[in-house]
């Protein structure tokens, strides 16, 4: 069942990802829409208020949760892609190491700034 | 066919490959007079008849139960001899052997390797109760409710046709493909069968069920009407149901009661009862 469960992981990260992405979009982008219900964000994109949202616990976590299941999902399509061109048991198993070093890489490299500082 | 039936001639633009002669596949035109309800497939005869013996295709029932005659018709597979020539409102038809699958000669392709495919899922039912199965006693109960859960994919004829409409067995060549994966789902269905673990295990593979893309193309061309991509539909929900614990154990029908009395015979009416 190991590939019922990668496509179950798919689906639910592609959840997770409409409601952290969600999440994102409405700060970043419709903050005059937050302004109407009375929530303040304050100049979203400024290098201030990201520094600012850096710094807190929540804002870092849901940011490296979306970036590990963004990584999941992309990859985990692009594996399902490169297999059905190339249907070798040969180039499966370099395709799916390559995938999961790749997404290991980007996410240590992606979730390090982040963590540096808040732990600063 | 004869001259006075016919209303028009057309072309039928035929591949034709012979791999003893041939490098590649090339067409061959052939003028074929056509009535109304002409098919293609009679239209096929009536070369092989009259026009040039050395054209190959497979052909049996003539009646869309045996899917020996699936072609490529005007670059879109159909079953021949369930096809007629005016359905396509065109002087000139383009007939081409099936497209994913190797071709042997002519419109002939090697269906062994879909039939290889079919015979990997297991299509046949399986039980636990191997006593039973050796030695029958009598059938599996059934309702009529329990068989209109599969019973439209009792139907498939094998014919090859949605592997060839199919976009991912195009690109996959190790892709089970739609034929397969519905009638997996045909046995899984059938609450006579106790052997859906097993086949779970045969189509949860890189290249099963969970390359189909659900285009659709394979219920679009099916000749005798199924919907294989709802069969791999529900099959994922089985699958997926599975693996989060939510699938409710089915219950495998019973072995139906051995009958204990049977009705007399009804006499023959004395008009027809010779008398000694």
């Amino acid at each position: 069942m190991r590939n019922t469960y990668l496509r179950l992981m798919q689906l639910v990260t592609g959840i997770l990802i409409a409601v952290l992405l969600g999440i994102h979009i409405v700060i970043m982008h419709l903050d005059a829409i937050l302004g109407f219900f009375e929530v303040d964000v304050t100049e979203p994109t400024s290098w201030e208020s990201m520094i600012g949202r850096a710094s807190q616990a929540i804002w870092v976590g849901l940011y490296i949760a979306l970036l590990a299941v963004v990584l999941y999902h992309a990859l985990n399509g692009l594996r399902g892609i490169i297999l059905e061109l190339t249907p070798s048991a040969r180039t499966e198993r370099i395709v799916t190491w390559v995938i999961i070093a790749f997404g290991i890489i980007a996410f240590i490299g992606s979730s390090y700034v982040p963590l540096a500082l808040l732990i600063s | 066919m004869t001259e006075e039936d016919s209303i028009k001639q057309i072309t039928l633009k035929v591949q034709r490959y012979n791999p003893e002669q041939d490098s590649t596949p090339h067409f061959q035109e052939f003028l074929v007079p056509v009535s109304r309800g002409t098919t293609v497939l009679e239209g096929l005869l009536y070369i092989k008849e009259n026009l040039d013996s050395t054209l190959t295709f497979r052909t049996s029932c003539r009646m869309a139960i045996c899917g020996s005659c699936g072609m490529l018709i005007n670059n879109y597979p159909h079953l021949a001899c369930h096809t007629q020539i005016e359905e396509f409102h065109s002087d000139t038809l383009t007939i081409k052997p099936l497209p994913n699958l190797p071709i042997l000669k002519d419109l002939v392709t090697d269906l062994i390797p879909f039939f290889n495919t079919h015979k990997s899922i297991k299509p046949y039912t399986i039980r636990h109760e191997t006593e039973e199965m050796e030695n029958p006693t009598a059938e599996f109960t059934q309702t009529p409710q329990e068989l209109e859960t599969f019973l439209q994919f009792t139907y498939c004829v094998k014919c090859g046709i949605c592997i060839s409409a199919c976009p991912t067995s195009a690109s996959d060549k190790l892709f089970l493909g739609p034929q397969a994966l519905a009638q997996c789902f045909r046995y899984c269905a059938d609450n006579r069968d106790e052997g859906w673990q097993e086949r779970f295990l045969l189509v949860d593979t890189d290249h099963g069920i969970w390359r189909c893309h659900l285009a659709g193309a394979c219920s679009e061309a099916c000749p005798k009407g199924l919907d294989p991509a709802l069969a791999i539909q529900l099959l994922k929900r089985r699958l997926i149901s599975q693996a989060m614990g939510l699938r409710k154990k089915q219950q495998s029908s019973p072995v139906a009661s051995p009958i204990t009395e049977t009705k007399g015979k009804v006499p023959f009416p004395e008009f027809t009862a010779k008398e000694s």
